[in-house]
């Protein structure tokens, strides 16, 4: 009764107390048959206060998605434009750790997955990470790890190193069959922290580790934050076209992330944003260049 | 989120990179004349820090324009009025003239005369409605002075008031407890 008294409206409530009162009366009261039909009447006093209750409770928790608001009165530009500019304000900075970024605002609920994982570019971003794996030494997957450009291998002199604080590398991995003896050690309160715990949810505990290994060297970690999608997408020396064909793989990867969420999760991308290191940000059009851009070749080198 | 038109607000202020001082068209290979030839880079140089009036920390300000294949003879006037050398400047690359002009104790405006001079650049034309814009902007930061020293005097009215509050309380328990 009270779900049906918070969705139906008080028209359809009060036909359903009144039958509801006329069996009852029936049964338990016959001898006040009036006096039941007009409480039943004079809409529900309980139902009315559980209602109250929901209405407040929506406004309180404010809206579902995340607000977006309308981006007409906001100036676009095409990425040569804004690489333009983006160059002109970096004049100065260290033009080797000077990076572009974009930044993917998406339209979303407030709860519901997140979209997180890892992007190859076709052109390299970041310079070499350190990766370290952990699984059990002189297993087929070390030696494999090893091949593929970890760092540091190995289950117990890991643990022993991590404790003693010294964490020499950016990224952590873990074989399943290491898992019980990472969490024995207890180390989720060093590595956690840093965002170094190897866990299933970021994709750090994998069968193959080898390939994860081969991924991360080259690849970009990235997760949806307050409905954005920030990352790195290039370095200040790259032309227009190294950036656009980072740009484009970005965001059909996360179209395809966002399609193989959920059927019921409805995530789209609602503006693209490039920025850099110490720049605003300049909303894209979508455009690659138009008629006042300089040349390509001028928006390229450092 | 940001703002809407905060985000707006930060990006406009790149007015001044389109059409501020020294917004200008430097010769390129195109146009280059034989007493402006290309300008093929720039370099700078400046103390990172500035202690007391004159620097005497850091190297001596100097910028460097790097020309395409020939100096011209203003540039060589101007850059040849008191000869120095910028050694943190880059070596020219292949077939590159370098002139280097004494930046030392001038305004910004006074150093892009002299580039200005000396490459023959031409300034970027300011349009109208960039000054009524560049003026929007300068109203807004007026205002926004008013406006902040407004809500900073009320904010603190409303600070000390809540402390003399808070001052007869605490005397009020002094005395009861007495």
């Amino acid at each position: 009764m009270s779900s049906l008294g918070v969705t139906l409206p008080a028209a359809a409530r009060s036909i359903l107390s009144s039958c509801r009162s006329s069996i009852r009366e029936a049964t338990i009261v016959p001898a006040f048959p009036a006096f039941r039909q007009v409480r039943g009447m004079g809409s529900n006093p309980q139902a009315k206060g559980k209602g109250k209750k929901a209405a407040a409770k929506t406004s309180r928790r404010g809206p579902q998605e995340f607000r977006q608001k309308s981006l007409k009165d906001m100036e676009q530009f095409a990425l040569c434009d804004a690489m333009r500019y983006i160059r002109a304000l970096e004049v100065g900075r260290n033009p080797t750790s000077v990076k572009y970024e974009a930044h993917i605002r998406l339209r979303t609920r407030k709860d519901g997955p997140v979209i997180r994982n890892m992007i190859r570019f076709p052109h390299a971003v970041q310079t070499e990470s350190r990766i370290c794996v952990i699984c059990p030494p002189d297993s087929k997957q070390a030696k494999d790890a090893l091949a593929a450009g970890a760092v540091l291998v190995g289950e117990e002199e890991v643990f022993e190193a991590v404790k003693a604080g010294i964490i020499e590398f950016d990224r952590c991995l873990a074989h399943p069959d290491s898992v019980p003896a990472l969490n024995k050690a207890g180390l989720g309160r060093i590595l956690g922290p840093r965002g170094l715990m190897p866990s299933a949810k970021a994709g750090t505990v994998v069968e193959d580790v080898a390939s994860r290994v081969e991924d991360l060297r080259g690849g970009t970690v990235y997760r949806e934050r307050d409905a954005v999608i920030r990352l790195p997408i290039g370095q200040l020396g790259f032309s227009p076209e190294q950036l656009r064909d980072n740009l484009r793989t970005t965001i059909e990867q996360i179209k395809k992330d966002a399609s193989g969420l959920n059927d019921r999760i409805n995530k789209e991308i609602y503006e693209v944003v490039l920025s850099s290191s110490n720049g605003p940000g300049f909303s894209l059009n979508g455009e690659f260049k138009t008629d006042a851009s300089p040349e390509t070749s001028a928006l390229t080198g450092v | 989120m940001v703002n809407l038109f905060k985000r707006m607000r930060k990006l406009k202020t790149m007015l001044d990179i389109r059409v501020g001082t020294g917004a200008a068209i430097l010769p390129s290979v195109a146009n280059a004349s034989k007493e402006f030839p290309a300008v093929t880079r720039l370099h700078l140089t400046y103390a990172q820090k500035i202690y007391g009036a004159d620097n005497r920390a850091g190297p001596p300000p100097a910028l460097t324009i790097y020309f395409a294949d020939r100096i011209g003879s203003t540039a060589t006037a101007i850059a040849g009025a008191k000869k120095i050398t910028d050694k943190h400047a880059p070596a020219p690359a292949n077939g590159e003239k370098m002139a280097t002009v004494n930046i030392k104790d001038l305004t910004y405006q006074e150093i892009w005369n002299r580039v200005q001079a000396s490459t023959g650049a031409e300034e970027i034309p300011v349009s109208e409605e960039d000054k009524a814009e560049a003026q929007k902007f300068e109203d807004m930061n007026t205002k926004a002075v008013k406006d902040r020293e407004r809500i900073q005097a009320k904010r603190q009215a409303k600070k000390d008031q809540e402390r003399m509050l808070a001052e007869a309380r605490g005397e009020v328990e002094k005395l009861q407890a007495a």
